[in-house]
């Protein structure tokens, strides 16, 4: 891959697909937070615990799911817990946080399990919409989405699942300082990608991994994946 | 389209993005699990009748016209350009839903999708296909809000005749003012329907009861909320409202009626007065021994239909199992109930319109509700669900027999 490239995706692109993510946020919730108020409530009865713990409970818990479709929620359930980790792993990555250590291991979180059941419901949410119903009502933006998601947890796991276990793992495994100096120097504004992340012998798959999760990371505010904040509003509104 | 026409459907479009219908146009994922909550869907199992095939025929556009993809990668969100067949579409997407709230309830995000068809049925307004029963039922109304002066002589003339009915009922000595109008400071302002019976029964219950209360000069249904005309519902719900307070009522209790309930209820604001239903007002006239009902005067299986705007979107859920319990000796649930209940196919004004066919086939959930609960007669307390599931009982041919809560009542009260 072209040294430009890669330098691209790793030093001025995060910043972009932060800064999209971040910025995108905000516009989204001004954008509602000056649009009309509703006249009225929106509230369907009985309105099951108080205002927050029903509105945690719905969001959170989606109980309707399950009463509609209890593999189905599992699934949901297994994808979106296993997204939480991801995220504490990846915390990680930047600094010690003793909160994650509590449960001693060694970094990355999950030894590997967290990717795998990553990728194997997202291509479950994929694989599912080929079936009848979900084909008729799916449309590009829930594929494309699924896809980059999809590659962006592939490219992460080889990263993990190579070091960590495979005969070269010796050889590949990275001293996680290197990621923490680079990711750090990020937070810092003063980003450096050193010879010891561009001589990584894994250092395509980590370029590769990186772009997708910046495309993920800009998509974000623009596309269904909205859904994991303004799910909380709407289901306010259930409540109101 | 000509493109004014495009500009003005546009507009219609970002008068009804508010805050809710910003996030609900956004925030689907497509997870299908509203696909068979409809009970159109299993009538008829098309997409078209799914609610998240309804809601996305006004996403197509939405995206289309306000979102930077949908301008320029509408491939991306299935965007789509106003024209003949997205018409429509929209037109079936927004009269095949009945508003009942199903989908919103089993939503696992809380998406409203009878709320995102409100755009729908404003385009359809601006566009002229409308359905044109529901314009000008709407439009009588307003009409009527209009020129009340012109109708009250008329009005209390047929009130004069009601009267008597009323006398027959409850037995009393004179039919004078058993009806009472434009009675200022009463407690309760009742409001009926255009039906005789909507005004007979209630006003034996008042009467049995002896409740200060008038009569309103309006009907309580709102085809403007039908027709998805938000200016002209506001106005025919407004008629309402300004009457109370012209007459100082302390309560407005709504007839039979789940969408004329739901309206004033939850619908316009904070009120100077409380909202009722008439369902309401019997559980509370019995609860404080204001009038007795003949216990176990219902013989035959009997079940209890939940309007959905009574119900899911109203919370009355006891007080008319309460009052049926009373009076019936084999009381049967259908299952699903409550807020889970299936809604019988008649709400959101398509009991107004001409489709008897499509109605049967849609109310086929009901009907074996209906069916498994063994009951021959079911009770309700909504004019459309009466209509409805009358119609249902004709079309499969299942003799069942449709009844209404308040005539039950009015009929069986002990004087």
């Amino acid at each position: 891959m072209s040294g430009y490239l890669s330098y691209f995706i790793l030093i001025p692109m995060v910043y972009i697909a932060f800064a999209t993510l971040i910025f995108g946020l905000i516009y989204r919730f001004y954008s509602i937070w000056k649009a009309p108020a509703p006249v009225g409530t929106g509230a369907i009865f009985p309105k099951k615990g108080s205002k927050v713990s029903g509105l945690i409970y719905d969001a959170m818990l989606v109980p309707m799911a399950y009463a509609k479709q209890k593999g189905f929620w599992f699934i949901i359930m297994l994808f979106h817990i296993a997204f939480f980790f991801l995220f504490l792993g990846h915390l990680e990555l930047v600094a010690d946080f003793k909160f994650i250590q509590i449960i001693p291991h060694r970094i990355f979180l999950g030894g590997g399990l967290v990717g795998i059941i990553l990728m194997l419901t997202t291509l479950y949410f994929l694989f599912r919409r080929f079936g009848t119903p979900y084909r008729e009502i799916s449309i590009p933006e829930d594929f494309i989405i699924l896809l980059v998601l999809f590659f962006c947890i592939l490219f992460g796991s080889i990263l993990h699942l190579a070091e960590r276990y495979s005969d070269w793992g010796a050889v590949l495994r990275v001293d996680i300082n290197v990621y923490r100096n680079w990711l750090q120097s990020l937070l810092l504004f003063k980003p450096q990608l050193s010879y010891n992340i561009t001589e990584l012998s894994h250092y395509t798959i980590l370029v590769l991994h990186v772009l997708f999760a910046n495309i993920f990371l800009m998509m974000f505010p623009f596309s269904k994946m909205i859904h994991s904040v303004f799910t909380f509003l709407a289901h306010y509104r259930k409540r109101n | 389209m000509e493109r004014e026409k495009v500009l003005e459907l546009k507009q219609v479009i970002g008068k009804k993005l508010n805050r809710p219908m910003l996030y609900y146009l956004d925030l689907c994922t497509r997870c299908g699990l509203c696909y068979d909550t409809c009970h159109v869907y299993q009538g008829i199992p098309k997409k078209e009748y799914s609610p998240v095939g309804r809601a996305e025929v006004v996403r197509r556009v939405f995206r289309k016209y306000f979102k930077p993809a949908g301008k320029f990668f509408p491939w991306w969100g299935d965007a789509h350009e106003f024209d003949e067949n997205l018409m429509e579409e929209l037109r079936e997407a927004a009269f095949s839903c009945t508003g009942c709230r199903r989908c919103t309830m089993f939503c696992p995000f809380g998406i409203d999708m009878p709320y995102i068809l409100g755009i729908a049925k404003e385009l359809l307004i601006a566009y002229g296909n409308a359905p044109e029963e529901l314009v000008m039922l709407a439009d009588g109304a307003v009409e009527k809000g209009k020129s009340i002066d012109m109708f009250k002589e008329g009005f209390r003339g047929v009130i004069k005749d009601l009267e008597q009915e009323v006398q027959k009922l409850i037995g009393a000595s004179s039919s004078d003012g058993l009806i009472p109008m434009e009675k200022h400071g009463a407690n309760i302002l009742f409001v009926g329907l255009s039906g005789a019976h909507s005004i007979i029964y209630p006003a034996a219950i008042f009467n049995a009861a002896k409740e200060d209360w008038t009569l309103s000069y309006f009907e309580a249904v709102n085809f403007g909320y039908f027709a998805g005309d938000t200016e002209k519902s506001n106005f025919i719900a407004n008629r309402i409202i300004n009457e109370a307070k012209a007459l100082g009522v302390k309560e407005i209790v709504i007839v039979e009626c789940g969408t004329a309930y739901r309206i004033p209820k939850f619908l316009m604001g904070p009120l100077p007065f409380k909202v009722s239903s008439i369902v309401e007002v019997i559980y509370r006239y019995i609860k404080e021994g204001r009038i007795k009902i003949k216990q176990g005067i219902v013989s035959e299986p009997v079940t209890w239909h939940d309007p959905c705007q009574l119900g899911r979107n109203g919370g009355i859920y006891e007080q008319p199992r309460e009052i049926l319990q009373i009076m019936a000796n084999d009381f049967r649930e259908m299952n699903p109930n409550c807020e889970y209940n299936w809604c019988c196919g008649g709400g959101g004004g398509l009991v107004a319109l001409d489709n008897e066919e499509f109605r049967i086939k849609s109310g086929k959930p009901k009907k074996e509700q209906i069916e498994k609960s063994g009951a021959s007669m079911v009770v309700t307390a909504c004019e459309n669900c009466h209509l409805q599931l009358s119609t249902i009982s004709q079309g499969y041919n299942m003799g069942v027999k449709v009844e209404s809560l308040t005539k039950l009542v009015g009929e069986n009260l002990i004087i």
